[in-house]
């Protein structure tokens, strides 16, 4: 046996999950166009895996990811919640503690072939309360999806510096997980519809609202004074540099003169007004409609769309 | 070609599906008609496009100058190319020089349904006119009280002849023709109307969406819309069989009727002025009690602020079976939703911009099942039951207003904001037709 294992190949020997990817791709030369797909799913199933192992280190830079793991590999997915999981894997490690990782809509119009997939895929997430949407209030259709483990953790931590700043009314926060999250599960809530529920735990005073809001879980409708939406806290800074970020790469490929660029050329540009990383953006533009992508015999190729 | 007659004339194909199969593949095959044009006379923007209900003989299309011109869809008026193009000029147009003519622009002009003998038109300049197409002249005037958007008759009415308005104003008005008078007023929206649309099933069902982002179903014979359509009830798909769907019919209804007694408490309360609000309800009952009483069962509806789309509802349409109802909005979406259940099948038309600020056209087509949505300057064919883009028309130098499909030639017209008609018909020649698979691709046959 132990003669056995002196011959025995080199990717059995344990080594860290990204070397052994280096590995499998270099010991596969003979990729045929079934294979390559093969060795993507591959690549897709390990990254699952390679994604936990990531966030237990702590994360590693993006431009390994961009390395290790092209984009262009891995745009399309077959299914949401595969894609839901990997891109909260991918989602850049800024403010960790205050805001959770979200995944906007367009990202998965453009991980997923089938859009109306998509739509009924998450519904059913949404209906059995692993994940909830949010309306982001950019102007435009946009949704952010939030897994409700990272949502009820962010609640709890809100709930926590509320307390430690001696804030009065703080059991609101544990009335609104307890009896709104888990019943309400639109994007919207009526001012009635919100105290109802809330007083089902106990008595309701507008002090408690006016935490809700100043915690940022809720915010006032501009088109209805007696709606709400439900909001992801601490936001702001993302939100801004969502829109900015959106600006400066339609404007980064508008000035090119044919409008059209390498994906793996764009992908290793920083965005300088954006804390929200390359691939978040290519992924958003490009599901709603804004970009488009072609393949070339050198790859793919991404071109602002004409309407 | 030959071998699919043939197979309708020994029975092996029925003729249903031989007819469908010969239609499904012209209009999949759509493009700008190179044989046939309409001349249009309009000096501003096309608004509204309808081909007649009886026939399909006559197209009727309106326009922002304040003209209305009717077309002959199927005879030229003269040819040009020695006889290889059509050119269709208009039979007679009335406009601002007529002297009971619109003032401003024409939003929606529609036929009468039952036959060519009327026609209908509603303007910017508060007037919707009922026009005699023998002779061009305005016979009933109704005055609205606010810009009107859209006008529709129901074209299965047996014993009404009612034209719905939706204006500026909040409340869609019905007027009566026979009488020269409003006949109903439906008061439920927060917003003016933008689009109405008489239901394909009943002659007494009207769909109405507001600039509010609410589409509502409202029962003529009724006081009080019965339905408000709300994006967040949804269903995946085509609806399930009879036995789930009851079952998950009851729960939901259940859940909105207690949902809707609970609101209806709560803000009945909040009328009362306290600030807190208990747990039970028991205390203030008898007050309760007295307040519903003053709001009558059809004004219930008003009290749901349940919205359709995130922005004003542009254009709906019914599918021709009744069961299905196409909604466009100006947060770019496009909705499908069951009629009977109300819901959101949840289904995902790709568009990218649609226009925001003006009401559109969508067209439908039964087999394939197409909806055709003017989007920005390009119509695209969407499959209704996938979502995908199957067709894109472009040829409009401007933003594309509105369209409609003509099912017995398989054509589409389409009216844009650089006012012209064009003429999508489907490719290809009759000869190109039938010989198309007999010739076997000979691949030997190359040369450099």
């Amino acid at each position: 046996t132990d003669k056995n294992r002196k011959y025995a190949p080199s990717f059995v020997v344990l080594l860290c999950e990204k070397e052994k990817n280096m590995k499998r791709i270099i010991t596969n030369p003979e990729s045929s166009a079934s294979g390559a797909k093969k060795r993507r799913r591959e690549k897709e199933e390990e990254e699952v895996g390679c994604g936990h192992a990531e966030n237990e280190d702590g994360g590693i830079s993006s431009e390994d990811q961009c390395l290790l793991h092209p984009l262009e590999d891995e745009l399309t997915f077959s299914d949401t919640s595969v894609a839901l999981r990997m891109m909260r894997a991918q989602f850049p490690r800024i403010d960790q503690a205050l805001v959770p990782p979200f995944i906007l809509q367009s990202q998965l119009y453009s991980s997923v072939n089938d859009r109306t997939q998509v739509d009924r895929e998450l519904e059913c997430l949404r209906r059995e309360k692993v994940v909830r949407v949010f309306k982001l209030n950019t102007g435009q259709d946009d949704h952010g999806i939030i897994f409700m483990d990272d949502y009820l953790n962010q609640v709890d931590g809100i709930a926590k510096r509320m307390e430690e700043k001696k804030q009065s009314d703080v059991e609101v926060f544990e009335w609104f997980k307890g009896h709104v999250l888990d019943s309400k599960l639109e994007p919207s809530i009526g001012h009635d519809e919100l105290c109802s529920l809330l007083s089902l735990a106990g008595k309701v005073k507008d002090s408690h609202i006016t935490l809700l809001i100043n915690a940022g879980l809720v915010t006032r409708q501009l088109m209805d004074p007696n709606m709400y939406w439900f909001a992801i806290p601490s936001i702001g800074k993302l939100w801004k540099g969502l829109l900015q970020g959106r600006k400066e790469l339609l404007s980064l490929l508008k000035r090119k003169r044919h409008k059209e660029m390498f994906l793996a050329e764009l992908e290793r540009k920083r965005l300088r007004y954006s804390p929200l990383d390359m691939r978040f953006h290519i992924r958003d533009l490009i599901g709603s409609g804004h970009l488009k992508t072609f393949s070339t015999t050198s790859g793919l190729v991404v071109r602002v769309s004409r309407d | 070609m030959w071998e699919a007659i043939q197979g309708r004339e020994t029975g092996r194909v029925r003729s249903n599906s031989f007819v469908n199969q010969f239609k499904s593949r012209r209009i999949l095959s759509l493009q700008l008609s190179n044989r046939k044009d309409f001349v249009s006379p309009h000096r501003g923007s096309v608004n509204s496009l309808q081909a007649d209900l009886t026939e399909g003989r006559y197209l009727l299309s309106g326009a922002s100058d304040g003209s209305a011109a009717v077309f002959d869809i199927q005879r030229a008026t003269e040819y040009e190319a020695s006889g290889l193009i059509a050119k269709h000029k208009c039979i007679f147009t009335v406009d601002k020089q007529h002297e009971n003519g619109h003032k401003y622009a024409i939003s929606s002009a529609i036929w009468y349904p039952i036959d060519t003998g009327l026609f209908v038109t509603g303007s910017y300049d508060h007037y919707i006119k009922v026009w005699d197409t023998n002779t061009a002249q305005a016979v009933v005037d109704f005055k609205m009280p606010g810009k009107v958007y859209r006008t529709a008759m129901s074209s299965l009415a047996m014993s009404h002849t009612l034209i719905a308005a939706g204006t500026e104003d909040v409340q869609v008005r019905l007027c009566d023709i026979a009488s020269g008078a409003f006949s109903h007023t439906l008061s439920g929206h927060r917003d003016g109307v933008m689009s109405v649309e008489w239901s394909t099933s009943s002659e007494w069902v009207l769909y109405t969406g507001g600039c509010d982002g609410a589409i509502r179903f409202w029962d003529i014979r009724r006081a009080g819309c019965f339905r408000v359509l709300d994006q967040s009830v949804t269903q995946l798909g085509v609806r399930p069989p009879v036995l789930k769907h009851t079952a998950v019919s009851s729960k939901k209804s259940a859940k909105s009727s207690s949902g809707a007694q609970n609101r209806l408490k709560s803000l009945q309360s909040k009328h009362t002025g306290s600030q807190i609000i208990k747990g039970s309800y028991s205390a203030k009952a008898s007050v309760e009690k007295s307040r519903q009483k003053r709001l009558h069962p059809g004004m219930l509806s008003t009290l749901d602020r349940a919205t359709a789309h995130y922005g004003a509802v542009t254009g709906l349409k019914a599918t021709n079976d009744g069961m299905y109802l196409l909604s466009a909005g100006s947060d770019s979406r496009i909705r499908l939703w069951d009629t009977e259940s109300g819901c959101n099948t949840l289904l995902n038309f790709e568009t990218g911009r649609i226009q925001t600020n003006k009401a559109i056209q969508l067209a439908t087509s039964d087999d394939p099942a197409l909806v055709f949505v003017p989007c920005m300057k390009t119509v695209k064919a969407f499959g209704m039951w996938s979502g995908k883009t199957r067709l894109m028309f472009r040829g409009h130098y401007e933003s594309v207003n509105c369209c409609c499909f003509n099912s017995t030639d398989q054509e589409l017209y389409t009216g844009g904001a650089d006012r012209q008609i064009l003429v999508w018909s489907p490719g290809g020649t009759m000869e190109g037709e039938m010989v198309q698979d007999e010739v076997a691709e000979d691949k030997d046959n190359w040369s450099d």
